[in-house]
């Protein structure tokens, strides 16, 4: 047994993933107590950038570079990994609660025979480095702690923003090339488009702040005013359920049970009534505002901060306030 | 096309869920068919009707067979329910074992599956299953256009900030995600026809299945401790006039959340 934590690194462009320092800055702060080094686990092909982003946030990195895993199928990674993870026998292994994260973890964990918590909000360990898991069930209306039988490694996805990173860890990782063999036959899926997004704007799963509109917003070209104060505050833009229905917002934007789930350091909510399927989906925000013409919505059950007002007078005013500030700060 | 669909019967998103001890919860009697498990049967539906075949719902559940008879009224051809006392207290990866063991040597070209159920929110079932039949899967889809004759379907999955296109062989696996399709609503009649359907109710024994395989004995991440989410301190409502509700707001959110 290796008695490594592991964390499977994501990256897009050279650049790693936000979500993948969260997860090492977490492991070394666990590494701390427990002793054990702490191993990023790179895969694709071209990763020297990746690599060098990744130095100062690790003991050790696992290189796996090969063409075949690039770009990204439970496929090749699965067949990249399961040796890997069979010899190295790592205690923990950690990934984001992401596209890839949630779409790969299962079938290692089903074949390796080991327990798998998704979707996690919060992990941490004890001096023998045995992983408590905190995750939501029924869309966050109870959590539930949950620990690992004796089989290792412990694997957990993790949601975006459960970790803050820390930049200062004094890490300077050892890269470890390793060999790999993929046998093209044993990769089924093949990817042949990535679509991405119009715009700029990261994923409301993964962004800072967000910012967003429910049917209060009376029409799609109204959410300029949504997209102007996301400009100011560097943010995405989410909706509701009933907006996607009517066809104003793309489905990708659709927070709630139905939709995703967002962690984001703030939430702002406008014209957005609070109806539980919509509020489960912001449960683990840290701030959440809300503004509303009716005092009695239920939002404002949810919200650390509350209007009662239109927020076609409130939206803009408040862009042009921070514009102010901000602009006063540089 | 030979399909089997995976559904659960789930507690309907308002249904109270309290706490009733560390380990056990009191869930109100409010049931539903999984949401995405609904997705799942309608595109089974839509690709029958195209290619022909048979589409079959399949649920490994001891008491529930409400998402069975939900798949029989909006059209499904036969249900089966894998229904064993042992079952009680599996975990996601126990259900997918018991599944593959019901599965491994029946023909179909494809098993659709939700994206998650509503209860456990875990996202695993589907994708173990794969795993445990060494099916390609893909997982979250909401775009399928299946090539008959090449065997082979076109997919489009949800990722970050876009869609992932892939080329996927069949037979294989999905886990259908909104946008995929709208579930069509059953008639009442068939609703009705539903109720008296037949269902074919399987045990572990005849799956050759030990029950030290299901359950909690089989269980590798447990739950220790049920908890409340997180309490949020009181709103705190800013009753002064416009605009300068707008300044203060901008300044709690400056100086006491410190978010901006
Ligand atoms: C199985 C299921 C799953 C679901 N999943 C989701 C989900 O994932 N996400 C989701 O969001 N919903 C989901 N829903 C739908 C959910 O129940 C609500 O219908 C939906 O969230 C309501 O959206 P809304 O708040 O935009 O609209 P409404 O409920 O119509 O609220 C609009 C609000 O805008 C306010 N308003 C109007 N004018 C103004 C103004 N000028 N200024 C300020 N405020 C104004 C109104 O007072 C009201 O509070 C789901 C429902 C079901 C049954
Ligand atoms: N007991 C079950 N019987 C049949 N299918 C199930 C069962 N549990 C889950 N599934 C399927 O697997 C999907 C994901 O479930 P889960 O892994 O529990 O989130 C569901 O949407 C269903 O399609």
């Amino acid at each position: 047994m290796s008695n490594e934590i592991w964390v499977l690194a994501e990256h897009q462009d050279g650049k790693v993933k936000g979500i993948t320092f969260e997860l090492l800055s977490g492991g070394v702060e666990f590494s701390k107590k427990t002793g054990q080094k702490v191993a990023a686990l790179l895969l694709g092909y071209g990763l020297e950038e990746a690599t060098k982003g990744l130095l100062p946030f690790a003991d050790k990195i696992y290189l796996l570079e090969h063409p075949l895993l690039s770009p990204y199928t439970s496929d090749a990674y699965e067949s990249a990994l399961l040796p890997l993870l069979k010899d190295h026998q790592p205690s923990i292994f950690l990934g984001g609660a992401t596209s890839i994260g949630k779409d790969l973890f299962p079938r290692l964990a089903m074949r390796l025979e080991t327990g798998y918590t998704p979707d996690c909000t919060e992990l941490s360990v004890d001096e023998e480095g045995r992983l408590t898991a905190k995750r939501p069930l029924f869309g966050g209306k109870v959590f539930a702690e949950m620990v690992f039988s004796g089989a290792r490694p412990q694997m957990a996805t993790v949601r975006n923003h459960t970790f803050l990173i820390h930049e200062n860890l004094g890490k300077s990782a050892e890269v470890l090339s390793l060999p790999i063999q993929l046998d093209p036959s044993s990769i089924k899926k093949k990817v042949i488009k990535v679509e991405k997004s119009p715009g700029e704007r990261v994923d409301i799963t993964e962004a800072d702040i967000v910012v967003a509109a429910g049917r209060g917003i009376k029409g799609p070209e109204n959410f300029k005013i949504i997209e102007e104060l996301a400009n100011v505050l560097n943010a995405s833009v989410g909706t509701t359920r009933a907006v996607v229905d009517e066809g104003w917002r793309d489905l990708k934007d659709q927070i709630g049970k139905s939709g995703k789930n967002i962690s984001a350091r703030l939430y702002m909510a406008f014209g957005i009534s609070g109806a539980i399927h919509h509020v489960l989906g912001i449960g683990t925000c840290k701030t959440i505002v809300a503004v509303d013409t009716d005092p009695n919505a239920l939002i404002f059950n949810y919200a650390d901060y509350g209007i009662v007002g239109d927020l076609f007078q409130i939206v803009p005013a408040l862009t042009e306030e921070l514009k102010k500030i901000l602009a006063s700060e540089g | 096309m030979e399909i089997f669909v995976l559904v659960k019967q789930v507690p309907d998103p308002e249904a109270t869920v309290k706490i009733k001890t560390d380990t056990e919860l009191e869930i109100e009697n409010k049931y539903f068919t999984n949401f995405f498990d609904e997705i799942a049967i309608e595109e089974a539906l839509r690709l029958k009707e195209k290619f022909g075949g048979k589409v079959t719902v399949l649920t490994a559940d001891p008491k529930r067979v409400d998402a069975l008879r939900r798949g029989i009224s909006m059209g499904a051809d036969e249900a089966i329910q894998i229904a064993d006392p042992a079952l009680e207290g599996s975990d996601p990866f126990a259900i997918a074992r018991v599944l593959a063991a019901y599965l491994k040597d029946k023909p179909f070209d494809l098993i659709l599956a939700g994206r998650q159920a509503m209860d456990d929110d875990s996202g695993i079932v589907g994708i173990a299953l794969a795993e445990a039949l060494n099916l390609p899967h893909v997982h979250s889809i909401i775009g399928l256009e299946v090539d008959i004759s090449r065997k082979e379907a076109k997919v489009i999955r949800e990722v970050e900030n876009g869609k992932e296109h892939l080329i996927c062989p069949l037979p294989a696996l999905f886990t259908c995600q909104k946008g995929l399709n709208t579930p069509r609503i059953p008639l009442v009649m068939n609703v009705m026809k539903a109720m008296k359907a037949q269902i074919k109710k399987l045990d572990l024994v005849s799956l050759g299945i030990e029950a030290s395989k299901v359950g909690s004995p089989a269980i590798q991440a447990k739950v220790i401790r049920y908890l409340p989410p997180p309490k949020r301190p009181p709103v705190k409502m800013i009753k002064e006039e416009f605009p300068d509700n707008v300044r203060t707001l901008v300044r709690l959110l400056r100086e006491d959340a410190k978010v901006i």
